[in-house]
């Protein structure tokens, strides 16, 4: 499934979509950056709490298809520049990390 | 990174790459904060590459175009509530006194506080893959320094053997450890 459909039927909200047309394969949970770095498969949807600039490189570095912020969290301005300038798509969910996994369940 | 003491390594590496002849590696405890510091004698970086390289899109790697050693010791310090701080001085604009001074202070008592782990285990490998720079490793509580390691001292007593062979590096292993045990 791309992306773009992903993030409209799971009513996740689009901070930035610069490559909405990827496919999805896969989820990974994870906050602790440098353990996401290593284990999260490129095409996956990483869910995360975590906020900061290094949220997007570790995206762009794991090659993963979407960063998914969980509980409400969202990104400053300058980071969804810097998200999309680096060909990172990145969506919101309202929900804990775990309720927001199940929405992908059968999906991705 | 799950502890701190992996960062060490990375940054001590940095410095080996930055052609540092000594990097001091120093630990400073109090109850409530730790401090940690990396100074080396290297090449330097000019004011601007000091300003990027706290940027997670700034790398010396030509392999791969994300570079996160320093990003993410600075979020493990600044998620304590503490702060990171980077000072450098190039070797075109300073001839005699350049290189780098990264340091890093965190909240021991902060739940996101990251444990320092096996810190012997990281000044040995440093050492074992570089036996030809050298290094200054203390640890100090509360301003009495507790434990030391210097490899310009070794230099001297082991003469022409190398600072890598297996049984200096497994004789520096005890040594710091037995150093650790003796204070708790």
């Amino acid at each position: 499934m791309k992306v773009v459909e992903l993030a409209s039927l799971c009513g996740f909200e689009t901070l930035c979509m610069p490559d909405g047309d990827r496919q999805v394969s896969g989820a990974y949970i994870g906050d602790l950056l440098s353990w996401v770095m290593g284990r999260a498969r490129a095409d996956s949807a990483w869910i995360t709490i975590m906020s900061n600039v290094n949220v997007v490189a570790v995206a762009s570095l794991a090659d993963v298809a979407c960063v998914i912020l969980a509980e409400g969290v969202t990104l400053d301005d300058e980071l969804i520049k810097t998200a999309t300038a680096k060909g990172v798509n990145i969506l919101k969910s309202e929900l804990p990390a775990y309720e927001t996994a199940t929405e992908l369940m059968g999906k991705v | 990174m799950k502890e701190l003491s992996l960062n060490i390594l990375d940054v001590a590496e940095n410095s080996v790459k930055a052609g540092a002849t000594l990097t001091q590696i120093s630990i400073d405890e109090t109850d409530e904060l730790l401090t940690l510091k990396i100074i080396d004698d290297g090449c330097g970086m000019s004011e601007e590459t000091v300003r990027a390289v706290t940027d997670p899109f700034y790398t010396t790697r030509t392999t791969r175009k994300v570079g996160l050693g320093v990003p993410l010791l600075k979020l493990a310090a600044e998620q304590t509530g503490g702060s990171f701080n980077i000072t450098s001085k190039s070797a075109e604009q300073y001839e005699k006194e350049h290189g780098t001074v990264v340091s890093a202070s965190f909240y021991k008592n902060h739940l996101d506080f990251t444990p320092l782990g096996d810190v012997v285990s990281s000044v040995t490998t440093l050492i074992q893959g570089h036996p030809d720079t050298d290094f200054l490793f203390t640890h100090s509580f509360s301003g009495e320094e507790r434990v030391r390691l210097d490899t310009r001292q070794l230099r001297e007593v082991l003469g022409d053997v190398s600072l890598s062979e297996y049984d200096v590096i497994k004789w520096i292993e005890e040594y710091l450890k037995e150093q650790y045990e003796q204070f708790g």
